[in-house]
């Protein structure tokens, strides 16, 4: 865990070549495998199998677009506009559930139809609570560890927001964010005991929202038992087991799977990580696994380094996009692997999707620019060790 | 970096909080290790069970239809083949997406009433499988598969086609729209014609469609052919004849049995009204009887050569016996009548003109049962046994229940009942020198069931008689045959119905065989109801025999055996003759 990591210097910048590494295989795999798990939806809807391709390739080039704009961002802006950016989020969730302004789909508002393009607002949400809590802890910190009040402010704001996301409702982002605010928290140094309170005390809410919602309820009692009633409440996960099953050491090749063939629902979208099982087998799978270990490593790591440097907000900006990349990974594929209830998140920088795709990229790129002002200023500050005088 | 931080650690109070990162850092990661756990559970330790589970669901087993064996005329001739066609259904809760207009194409293309498929879109329906319309073209499948509308299927079967249409119709019968035989050969040899389906294993998608093979389980076993013994010519020539005399005659139905009086094969069978087994829509189960064989009715004066022979075979009377016949002859409190009086008849002018006082003189001169048992052993009452669906048995009123009239008019063929095929059949005892030949449908060189009736000598005799019927004062010229020696009999019935026999109503019968040396045909026609003015059988039934007869002896190249009415042939011409 204390690896070093040579950093590569492109003019004024500093990049973290194994996250790069991270990022790009991710995104590549996740391309391939999108591809090979939508070419029959395609052409089925449109008689156009290079329909999902070419839709998730121009997502992922406006993505790189955009957050090439965001790496640009000094992170000072960033920490300015926090209380801001929270708002215009909260404003986005009230938005979504206007009627007439929000699309529907299965059930669920969580879209913005913004000029023919679908953003899911939690996703920009998750991006601004992370940003949100690092400019509150690094603006409060004292506060945060030392009174009740100080960790008990940011949870008021974002139970607003949990509640607005439930009205979608969106579980599972609401969860995301909520575990984001905790986990920064926890890395800023609040109480442990306050802290185990607050932990129990939303762990009880979610029980209780659980239990509530018989919805909610049926699909997690189907997740202990999926194979009691493996064709209605049990079946998205049967066949997302199947798929790990039939995939056994190394796959049953790229483009040859059967799961995907209307079988698994979303099979390009939540359901991408029971295709990569069942076509390239325990290895593919074990391959996603250690690129997002990876990158959680790498996010905790860049942050480690700011804080050595004293650069509060661009640590814990890392730490809150590692916890967040790393949780909701975490879920998506426990969920394939019916270790967790059905939770509709997508995998990220892999699933399909236009608006998860360009937020988890601008979020990747402002981890990149913690990095290279993190690296910039290491620099510029008396060497202590040798080994860094001979990095750059 | 470790050492940096745990000096850091001594330095500042805040290094508290660098533990708490590392703990969440290894718990993250532990998470992602658990991952990995459960990675290698599923797809290595569970794997048996969950591909089990995947192919319960996935692989299921479908049958392969095994092509249906094709019916053939004696010469290899097809009467009936299989053809492959398309069969469309649809899915009515995936038409729910559909273009109304597109719909509306397909039915229009497909000939539908308006908005028959349109109907099945009912909102919330179980249904996933619906025929559109089955066995059609190829190529309007092709067409319909281009308009591309969801929950659209098409499906490969097998459609009859009767390349003979109506010609054979009867015999050949026809199979329902499930390719199982209805009637006629297709139903009596279905077993044999439709083979075993074979089945294989394959791979369905979600939606159940088939998107793979994995392996065959079983192979289709093919249908066998079946090979009749009918020549599609005659039957042809038959068919045509039968057509004709019935549109002449304005009859209400026809029927014909051309029989090789050598193996008793049935060469043709022929009945009216016919239908198109191709297109048959809208007809009546009585289009499809293949009366020839399945419907019964009083012969007449056709078995009056059988009552001679029997009377001559059994020592009853001398060929040479002459009858006195006075027109009328009075049994009990019946009279038996002739049509004039004829006088005194010799046994060749019996049948020559067909008196029924002469022929019941001759039949009471015979014990019942031995007359009874001459009339069962030529088939009368039995069933022929060819093995068509619906076979007439026919029937003749039992010897103990007789009394002399009854046994008078079963004389002249009445109080008895039998069918065309029955009839013909009989008449092969007389044909083949007394021995009765089984019959059969099926292609065959002999006759491995024939059995004599009557003796040889007896047989001649009777045709040399019989040859007498066709000349120019017998009661059919009409059913000579230029070339050869015809031997045969007429027979005019009345037909019976509700209170008795009908007046100007008649059955028009001729059964004959040639050539009369040694022959080779046995013919039998039958004409219900003739009624554009005449209605004897030597006018009626005689032509068709002529024809079916001539073209018969041509097509099975039968040597002619009377020189002296042979048709002029172009190498007899002067010109050539000089030469």
């Amino acid at each position: 865990m204390s690896l070093n990591i040579t950093p590569i210097k492109a003019g004024r910048f500093y990049l973290d070549p194994l996250l790069l590494a991270v990022i790009t295989g991710l995104l590549l795999i996740g391309y391939v495998m999108v591809s090979s798990s939508s070419l029959h939806l395609g052409a089925k809807l449109d008689n156009n199998s290079l329909l999902y391709p070419i839709k998730q390739m121009i997502h992922i080039g406006l993505g790189l677009a955009l957050a090439a704009g965001v790496f640009t961002v000094p992170l000072r802006k960033w920490e300015q506009w926090g209380p801001n950016l929270f708002v215009f989020g909260l404003g986005l969730l009230v938005l979504v559930l206007i009627p007439g302004l929000g699309v529907r789909v299965n059930g669920a508002v969580r879209w913005l139809s913004i000029g023919g393009f679908r953003i899911q607002v939690s996703e920009v949400v998750k991006l601004i609570s992370v940003i949100y809590m690092a400019s509150y802890v690094t603006r409060y910190e004292d506060s945060v560890r030392n009174s009740s009040f100080g960790l008990l402010k940011p949870l008021f704001l974002f139970t607003i927001a949990c509640v607005l996301l439930l009205m979608e409702p969106d579980f599972g982002s609401a969860v995301v964010i909520l575990i984001i605010a905790l986990g920064v928290m926890f890395l800023a140094g609040a109480r442990l005991w306050q802290f185990g309170i607050l932990l129990a005390a939303v762990l009880a809410m979610a029980a209780m929202l659980v239990i509530v919602s018989p919805y909610r309820l049926r699909r997690v009692i189907s997740f202990l038992d999926p194979w009691a009633d493996p064709q209605d409440t049990g079946f998205q996960l049967v066949q997302a087991l199947i798929s790990f099953g039939r995939g056994e050491w190394f796959g049953v090749g790229l483009g040859s799977g059967i799961q995907k063939l209307f079988y698994l629902p979303e099979a390009h979208t939540d359901f991408l990580f029971s295709v990569i099982a069942e076509e390239l087998g325990l290895l593919g799978v074990v391959t996603v696994i250690v690129l997002f270990a990876l990158l959680v490593w790498r996010a905790i790591d860049i942050g480690a380094k700011a804080e050595v440097v004293g650069n509060k907000f661009a640590a814990f900006i890392a730490y809150g996009i590692g916890i967040w990349f790393g949780f909701q990974s975490f879920i998506n594929m426990g969920v394939n692997m019916g270790m967790l209830p059905t939770k509709g998140l997508t995998l990220p920088l892999m699933s399909y999707g236009g608006g998860s795709m360009i937020v988890m990229c601008c979020a990747v790129a402002i981890l990149c620019r913690v990095n290279s002002e993190v690296q910039e200023m290491t620099a510029s500050q008396p060497k202590r060790r040798p080994v860094w005088a001979r990095a750059s | 970096m470790h050492g940096f931080s745990t000096r850091k650690k001594k330095d500042e109070p805040e290094t508290d909080f660098t533990v708490r990162r590392k703990v969440l850092l290894v718990f993250m990661l532990g998470a992602m290790g658990l991952l990995a756990v459960r990675a290698f559970d599923l797809q290595v330790l569970r794997k048996q069970f969950l591909k089990q589970q995947g192919d319960m669901r996935h692989v299921s087993a479908v049958s392969v239809s095994a092509y249906r064996g094709m019916i053939l005329d004696r010469n290899g001739e097809p009467l009936a083949i299989s053809s492959p066609v398309q069969s469309i259904w649809v899915n009515p809760q995936e038409l729910a997406d559909a273009e109304p207009a597109a719909i509306g194409q397909m039915e229009k293309l497909l000939d539908l009433p308006d908005r028959k498929i349109k109907n099945l879109i009912v909102p919330g329906t179980k249904r996933r499988f619906a025929y559109v319309k089955r066995r059609i073209n190829p190529h309007l499948a092709a067409q319909v598969k281009a308009l591309d509308v969801p929950g659209v299927y098409f499906e490969r079967e097998f459609k009859r086609y009767y390349p003979a249409g109506p010609v054979s119709a009867h015999l050949v019968g026809f199979t329902n729209v499930d390719d199982v035989g209805q009637e006629g050969i297709e139903l009596a040899y279905d077993a044999v014609l439709r083979g075993t389906a074979g089945s294989k294993r394959v791979i369905r998608d979600g939606k159940r469609q088939i998107i793979g093979d994995v392996e065959a389980i079983s192979a289709p076993i093919d249908g066998r052919n079946v090979q009749l013994s009918i020549d599609e010519r005659i039957q042809y020539l038959a068919y045509r004849e039968l057509q004709a005399a019935v549109l002449e005659h304005r009859a209400k139905a026809a029927a014909l049995v051309v029989l090789d009086a050598k193996t008793g094969e049935v060469l043709a069978d022929a009945n009216h009204p016919a239908f198109n087994p191709n297109t048959r829509t809208h007809l009546k189960g009585s289009a499809f009887r293949n009366r020839a064989i399945t419907d019964v009715f009083e012969p007449g004066s056709t078995v009056k050569p059988f009552v001679i022979a029997a009377a001559l075979d059994g020592g009853y009377i001398k060929p040479d016996l002459k009858i006195e016949t006075n027109g009328t002859y009075r049994i009990g409190r019946n009279v038996v009548r002739d049509v004039h009086n004829y006088g005194t008849l010799d046994l060749t002018h019996v049948l020559k003109k067909s008196s029924n006082v002469a022929t019941s003189i001759v039949a009471l001169e015979m014990p019942p049962d031995y007359f009874w048992g001459i009339y069962n052993q030529l088939g009368f009452g039995n069933a022929a046994g060819i093995g068509f669906p619906g076979e007439a048995s026919g029937s003749v009123l039992d010897y103990q229940r007789w009394n002399q009239f009854a046994q008078a008019t079963l004389s002249f063929g009445y109080g008895m009942n039998a069918s065309v095929l029955q009839l013909a059949r009989a008449y092969t005892a007389l044909a083949d020198n007394g021995l009765l030949h089984s019959v059969s449908l099926l292609k065959r060189d002999r006759d491995p069931e024939a059995k004599r009736v009557f003796s040889a000598k007896t047989a001649q005799l009777i045709r040399t008689m019989l040859e007498q019927v066709v000349l120019k004062d017998g009661t059919a010229y009409q059913a000579r045959v230029d070339g050869y020696r015809v031997a045969g009999k007429t027979g005019t019935a009345k037909k019976a119905g509700e209170g008795g026999y009908k007046e100007k109503k008649y059955l028009s019968i001729f059964v004959g065989m040639a050539p009369a040396s040694d022959p080779r045909v046995v013919i039998a026609v039958m004409v219900d109801e003739p009624s554009a003015g005449a209605y004897y059988g030597g006018a009626v039934a005689g032509p068709v025999f002529s024809k079916v007869m001539a073209g018969a002896l041509r097509i099975l190249d039968v040597a002619p055996d009377q020189e002296e009415t042979m048709p002029v042939l172009i190498s007899k011409t002067p010109d050539l003759v000089a030469q």
